[in-house]
């Protein structure tokens, strides 16, 4: 009997949850947001569904119409509409490239290179101070108020050369 | 009026031709007339494209519609501004202008005080000069600008409404004096490998140059943001379009350039790194160009499909692989560095570290930016790489850069001390923790805008410490007044402070584009009377209204703002109807203050005069412009002329019979 109670209790709540959010969005919940700036808008504009704001764009407002629907009459959630979409134009309907596949490249590459070219640095650095250190050069106190007192010294003396030439 | 248009045109290619020949023969022959003749033709080419671009100008002005470019991108009723911009809204006239800037920097340089008697002169120009052929090969036999029209049309197809902004103005004029700038620089560095004179000369000879080139591309690149902003309605300023990344990649490359010249200028290393940078940064202008007129990838700043691009692509390639052969030629007399790097902590280093993370923020744009293509060419399947994917891999390497720019200053050159580090940092560090812990309490909870204000503020916070310090070090030894001591202590070091100045222009930047994350957007549709809240502002829609402007139509509504209950006014957004175009275009009301916007566009109405209204509050975009003020003040402190560390530089290279 308690199982029974649970699982009514159970079915209830999971049936609960979509009824309570459909209907419930309207353009200017976060979520439509969400769902809508996902997608790239095709007309030409340069801009996602949410932002093209194109005069004469003849899919914008049907693509909003369309995804409202989907989030209110059929329930369905980010994950859904965009696969709804992606089924119907493909992967270029979406504003970056997927994390997967070939697509993957687009997001790793640049970092694999800065983590090499990071470590060329590196190493160049290193052998650069070996070289310096090999040489042996007497160590000169080169602080900060070293530096900006010695431009200041030059700036002066500079002045005073100007003064007198 | 055509014959002369076509004549100074035909003429100009010519002369080009010549200098080129004269400037070569007379380097080979080491006859000073070829020079002299040579350096005479290109001041009759800048002349010839001056009288280009005047006549140009007057038909524009004066509506000459039997010329097609007239024809094509302007009508009788325009205002006469931007009748005369109409010059840059077509692919001729555009051509025409770069031409012109292109023609009046080779003249600059040909006759330049401090390049006289330089036997590096006529390389130079003779290399500048294969830019003016291309440019006017192009304007000649591929888009030619004084073309007649068959008969006389009675009006003109008009301006595109969305280029009929003060922004429009000068954002294409910025932008190209800031692409065609770099290729004095390049100019000089491949003339400096064909003499053999590889030293820091080239580089200080151009240092005023690179860095106007730069700071024009920055107001260029910015103008262009607050263009979008204030015309396209989407309430963004920056879209990672193919064209803003062509425009942006070379602006980084020249950024990395800057920095990393002052360890050639003081060390004498890294004599291959930047010519390489400034060979990249001149082909990426021509990269930029190439994707505007080639239609390769989609963009709402191309020019249409022609064959241009082809035509650019070509240009680019050989220009690239002369500077590659030119460079490798001279490989053996460059490739040993004297300098050294005495320690991992040091200015050396950090400026190193710089260079590597603007690059890789240089190859994530440029590979954003190909990716589409690059897919479709090894998978078939086409992809669009937008906001989302740049805004996610640019941040953490654009916030890196950050945090360089708020440590170098404070690293001294060769070695800093642990004392060193402790003195400078510690104070801004535990300040910027403070700040962070700050954000958090004001309920951000997002990691990336609690650590971008913390290292913006970590940035500022370091550049004032520099500043307090120096003004103090001054003040010591000459017992002036603190204000005193600051201001000539600027003085004295115009570049080294001109920098930090930019630098807290980036900061200020930077803060805008963080705070413009936190928009709020709300679409409402209001009968008359009605009120709508977003955030603290209540709209109350009053009426809906139509005026005449000029032989265009306005329709507006009269919106009362109020803040808290306080009355702030009325804002007015609008929708322009024009004769000549079928698009209405938006004109955005934007209540502007450092702490928001609030952005209203007129969305639409009905016939019941029931309106719609996006409504935005983007906080801190104002300080994205106060930034870019202060970066523009910092680059001309810069290079403002004065009696200190202006001293011009000395030529070393060998000597040659011709100059």
């Amino acid at each position: 009997m308690i199982g029974r109670m649970l699982m009514i209790v159970a079915l209830m709540f999971i049936v609960a949850v979509p009824t309570m959010a459909q209907g419930d969005y309207d353009r200017n919940s976060p979520e439509f947001r969400e769902n809508t700036s996902q997608f790239m808008c095709l007309c030409g504009c340069g801009q996602d569904h949410f932002e093209c704001n194109m005069e004469g764009c003849g899919l914008n407002e049907q693509f909003k119409t369309e995804i409202l629907e989907m989030m209110n009459d059929d329930g369905y959630d980010k994950s859904e509409i965009k696969e709804h979409y992606v089924a119907m134009y493909g992967e270029v309907i979406l504003t970056a490239p997927e994390k997967s596949g070939f697509s993957l490249t687009a997001w790793v590459t640049p970092f694999i290179l800065l983590g090499g070219a990071g470590g060329g640095i590196i190493y160049l650095i290193r052998k650069w101070v070996r070289k310096s250190k090999q040489l042996m050069k007497p160590e000169l106190p080169n602080g900060l108020e070293d530096e900006t007192e010695s431009d200041i010294l030059h700036s002066l003396i500079d002045e005073e050369r100007k003064k007198h030439f | 009026m055509h014959i002369i248009g076509n004549v100074s045109i035909y003429l100009a290619f010519f002369l080009s031709i010549y200098a080129f020949v004269a400037f070569v023969l007379g380097i080979k022959k080491q006859d000073q007339r070829l020079i002299d003749s040579g350096k005479g033709a290109t001041m009759g080419i800048f002349i010839l494209a001056s009288i280009s671009m005047t006549l140009m100008f007057y038909l524009l002005g004066t509506s000459q519609l039997q010329f097609q470019y007239v024809y094509q991108y302007s009508s009788t009723d325009l205002p006469i501004i931007y009748k005369l911009a109409a010059l840059w809204a077509g692919n001729a006239g555009s051509l025409l202008l770069w031409t012109f800037f292109l023609a009046m920097y080779s003249a600059m340089v040909a006759f330049s005080k401090k390049m006289k008697r330089n036997p590096m002169t006529p390389y130079i120009v003779s290399i500048l000069m294969l830019n003016v052929i291309f440019f006017y090969l192009i304007l000649s036999f591929v888009t030619q600008p004084f073309t007649l029209m068959d008969g006389v049309p009675p009006e003109g197809r008009g301006l595109n409404p969305m280029l009929q902004d003060p922004g429009m103005i000068f954002h294409p004029v910025t932008l190209y004096l800031g692409y065609v700038g770099l290729a004095v620089p390049f100019a000089f560095a491949i003339a400096s490998l064909i003499v053999k004179n590889m030293d820091a000369f080239w580089i200080q000879m151009t240092r005023r140059w690179t860095i106007i080139a730069w700071a024009f591309l920055t107001l260029g690149n910015v103008i262009g943001g607050y263009w979008a902003y204030m015309e396209l309605g989407w309430g963004g300023y920056w879209a990672w379009d193919p064209v803003e990344n062509a425009s942006f990649m070379p602006w980084l490359t020249v950024t990395a350039y800057l920095h990393s010249v002052m360890i050639q200028e003081r060390k004498n290393m890294l004599k291959i790194w930047n010519l390489s940078l400034i060979i990249l940064s001149y082909s990426l202008t021509l990269f930029g160009t190439f994707l505007v007129r080639s239609g390769v990838l989609t963009s709402v700043h191309a020019f249409g499909e022609t064959n241009l691009g082809a035509y650019f692509l070509v240009f680019m390639a050989f220009m690239v692989l002369l500077s590659m052969y030119v460079l490798m030629s001279r490989y053996h007399l460059i490739k040993q560095d004297t300098g050294q790097f005495e320690s991992f902590v040091s200015k050396e280093s950090s400026f190193l570290v710089n260079n590597l993370i603007i690059l890789g923020a240089t190859f994530a744009v440029f590979w954003g930016t190909v990716f589409p293509l690059v897919s479709e060419a090894v998978t078939g399947n086409k992809v669009t790489v937008g906001v989302p994917f740049f805004n996610t891999v640019m941040s953490p390497i654009l916030l890196a850069l950050l945090f360089i720019m708020a440590i170098c200053p404070l690293i001294a050159w060769q070695r800093s001390s642990l004392k060193n580090i402790r003195d400078n940092f510690l104070i801004p560090a535990i300040i910027s923790l403070v700040i962070a812990g700050i954000v958090v309490a004001m309920g951000i909870r997002d990691a990336y805008p609690v650590i971008s204000f913390s290292i913006i503020s970590f940035m500022v916070l370091t550049h004032l410490v520099e500043f307090i310090r120096g003004t103090k070090a001054r003040r010591k030894v000459t017992k002036e007044a603190y204000p005193v001591a600051l201001v000539r202590l600027m003085i004295r070091s115009r570049r080294r402070y001109g920098g930090y100045i930019v630098h807290l222009g980036i900061a200020l930047i930077a803060f805008g584009i963080v705070g413009s994350n936190f928009d709020i957007e709300r679409m409402e549709t209001l009968r008359i009377g009605e009120s709508m809240d977003i955030d603290r502002y209540t709209l109350t829609y009053e009426a809906l209204d139509q005026r005449s402007d000029g032989v265009n139509d306005v329709v507006y509504a009269n919106i009362l703002v109020e803040k808290d209950g306080k009355n702030l006014g009325y804002i007015q957004p609008e929708r322009m109807f024009y004769l000549n175009w079928e698009e209405p275009s938006t004109e955005v009301a934007v209540r502007s203050t450092l702490r928001e916007d609030l952005y209203v566009v007129l969305s639409a109405w009905e016939e019941d005069q029931r309106a719609t209204f996006q409504v935005k509050i983007n906080p801190l975009v104002k300080w994205i412009w106060v930034g870019s003020y202060v970066l523009i003040i910092g680059a001309i402190f810069a290079i403002w002329g004065g009696r200190y560390g202006q001293v011009s530089p000395r030529y070393a290279g060998p000597e040659r019979k011709v100059h």
